[in-house]
């Protein structure tokens, strides 16, 4: 009887731990999206209410009017989905040769991509930033894609992949006749379909957050990304000084930038999953 | 018989289009290798001799072999971004590593309603990190900020978070740690999933406590996971740049200021460009310094067994 009501007792802690770390997960979330409806005078009242009394529109009407929003995620959105697409197909086609063709330099090639997940990002930006700036490309939605083609990830997630399809299954289709190329589109890449998926997640997700990159590459405001158009609302160096934090527009531009990344997560929570898996095992 | 046929067909076709199949690899590899070698390699390699040089951008670059490196061990200010940087690591790898296993273990129960838990924790992740910033920013605020309305239930005065010295880089670590902890607990979580429940079960039924069997069963099991995990979370931590640029910009005086940070700002904003590129390969020498120490640990581990 005594085991009984112990063992009672810690379900109960831990339903009680589960639910504190949904609420202290959750309610950062929760908070920016209540202020951001909440009208100027509301916001700054005291104590804070976790329901506005008055909901209004007004921040957001307030920033899309007062800032080039709808351009910043447009920019976001085109450099995400265009650098994924290119990487999903220079990736696969890389890695289909590294697996499972014969050459000479294979081992070396591919040992030199590698090597790259080794040297960190932030060492590649100064040269990054002359080049494009040689070519006059900085400002340009090309600079905010073009970078990201240059990724290991994919290349390593994918190579790991065909590595583990059979020998069988290519050898069937030389025999039907089937081209290298055929047997990259029609055999490799719908064999390849979760990995791919993951790839384009991580891929789309990692320029879409991005930061520092498009912070040096891109000073005009017609070219921005959301990431840096956001941290343009207040902050340490990048906000107007002396003025003060206008939260409630700041947590309506931010919802704003959050809602499309919450919608994609919830409904491809499994690749999610399934893509940080993947690149927390390359160790 | 047609196994025969099939081998030789194959034979046939490879070693009839043997020239043609020495091409076509390297046709497949050509549309990557623009990329990488332009995009990703090169500026690699590249950045090593700018970091060589004194370039400011409108000058020439002049060779100056090591003394930027030489130059920055004797800039308080780059040793300040360092300790800084080491400060926020020390604030949340533990917290990052130790609270994504607690938190893993917990969704890992057989509870109802874990998938949401679980769901909730990581998403989080899935912000983007100015946006984190300005979120806290308004969490943090003094006068009308959440936290210390509610911290004033405790009896605790109104903490000035982002404008003091002591309390600002803990506010950037809690909203750091908010916002990546999902991610540690999933790659937790796929781990204590590959541990196999029959060995966890025979140790009960020896008797062993639920403490002994995470001690001795599930803590030794998980160590390839939780090598990967701390070795990620160090990597990522020191490269903390972003939410310190939104919610302090580095102050208040240099309190929070971070390596990453103090990169850009001598690549960027003075164009010192060859300072700036040292300071980035400072970071790579840490990664490199990092893996090595994984190695040898695992070498060591591994000679034990």
């Amino acid at each position: 009887m005594k085991g009984k009501n112990a063992r009672h007792l810690k379900t109960a802690i831990l339903y009680f731990l589960m639910i504190v770390c949904t609420i202290v997960a959750f309610a950062p979330i929760l908070w920016m999206t209540v202020s951001a409806f909440k009208p100027e005078g509301e916001i700054l009242s005291y104590p804070p209410q976790w329901v506005p009394l008055e909901p209004t529109w007004a921040n957001f009407a307030y920033v899309l009017k007062n800032f080039n929003f709808l351009r910043w995620t447009f920019n976001s959105v085109v450099a995400a989905v265009v650098a994924t697409i290119i990487v999903i197909f220079i990736d696969s086609m890389a890695a289909f040769a590294f697996a499972k063709m014969k050459f000479k330099g294979n081992a070396v090639l591919y040992a030199v991509v590698l090597s790259m997940l080794m040297v960190p990002i932030q060492v590649t930006i100064v040269p990054l930033y002359l080049m494009f700036s040689s070519v006059k490309l900085l400002n340009t939605i090309p600079a905010l894609i073009l970078p990201t083609a240059g990724n290991v990830t994919g290349v390593f997630i994918l190579t790991n992949f065909f590595k583990s399809v059979p020998r069988d299954l290519m050898d069937a289709a030389i025999v039907d006749g089937a081209g290298s190329f055929r047997i990259w589109w029609s055999i490799m890449l719908p064999l390849a379909r979760p990995s791919i998926s993951a790839v384009a997640i991580i891929t789309f997700m990692s320029n879409w957050t991005n930061f520092l990159w498009p912070l040096v590459s891109v000073s005009s405001d017609a070219s921005r990304t959301l990431p840096v158009g956001v941290a343009q609302f207040f902050g340490g160096q990048s906000g107007v000084s002396g003025s003060a934090p206008q939260y409630g527009p700041a947590m309506a531009a931010a919802l704003m930038a959050t809602i499309p990344a919450i919608a994609i997560f919830l409904f491809l929570q499994r690749y999610f999953v399934k893509g940080i898996m993947m690149t927390g095992i390359k160790g | 018989m047609t196994q025969i046929i099939i081998h030789l067909k194959v034979g046939e076709v490879m070693n009839g289009k043997k020239q043609h199949y020495r091409i076509i690899p390297y046709i497949f590899l050509i549309p990557y290798f623009f990329a990488f070698i332009t995009f990703r390699f090169g500026p690699s390699i590249a950045g090593f001799f700018v970091s060589l040089t004194r370039w400011n951008i409108v000058g020439q670059a002049k060779f100056v072999g090591f003394q930027n490196f030489i130059d920055l061990f004797e800039d308080p200010n780059f040793i300040k971004s360092l300790t800084n940087t080491l400060y926020f690591m020390l604030l949340t790898v533990p917290a990052l590593v130790i609270g994504g296993l607690l938190i893993a273990m917990l969704v890992d129960q057989k509870l109802r309603g874990r998938y949401v838990t679980r769901t909730f924790v990581f998403m989080p992740y899935v912000i983007m990190s100015t946006v984190v910033g300005v979120i806290w920013m308004w969490i943090f605020d003094t006068h009308f900020g959440i936290l210390n309305y509610y911290l004033s239930f405790f009896g605790i005065k109104p903490i000035a978070w982002l404008s003091s010295i002591n309390w600002a880089m803990p506010a950037v670590a809690i909203a750091t740690i908010w916002w990546t902890i999902g991610f540690n607990m999933i790659l937790f979580l796929a781990g204590l999933q590959d541990i196999p429940n029959e060995l966890k079960e025979a140790a009960r039924i020896d008797g062993a406590s639920s403490w002994q069997v995470f001690w001795n069963v599930t803590f030794p099991l998980l160590s390839p996971t939780t090598i990967v995990v701390v070795m990620l979370t160090l990597i990522n931590t020191f490269q903390v740049f972003a939410q310190v640029y939104v919610m302090t910009g580095g102050g208040p005086a240099m309190a929070t200021l971070t390596v990453v940070q103090y990169m850009y700002v001598q690549s960027f904003q003075y164009y010192r460009l060859g300072y700036g590129s040292a300071i980035a390969y400072i970071v790579f020498i840490f990664l490199v310094g990092l893996i090595l120490v994984e190695r040898s640990i695992l070498k060591k581990s591994g000679d034990i067994n």
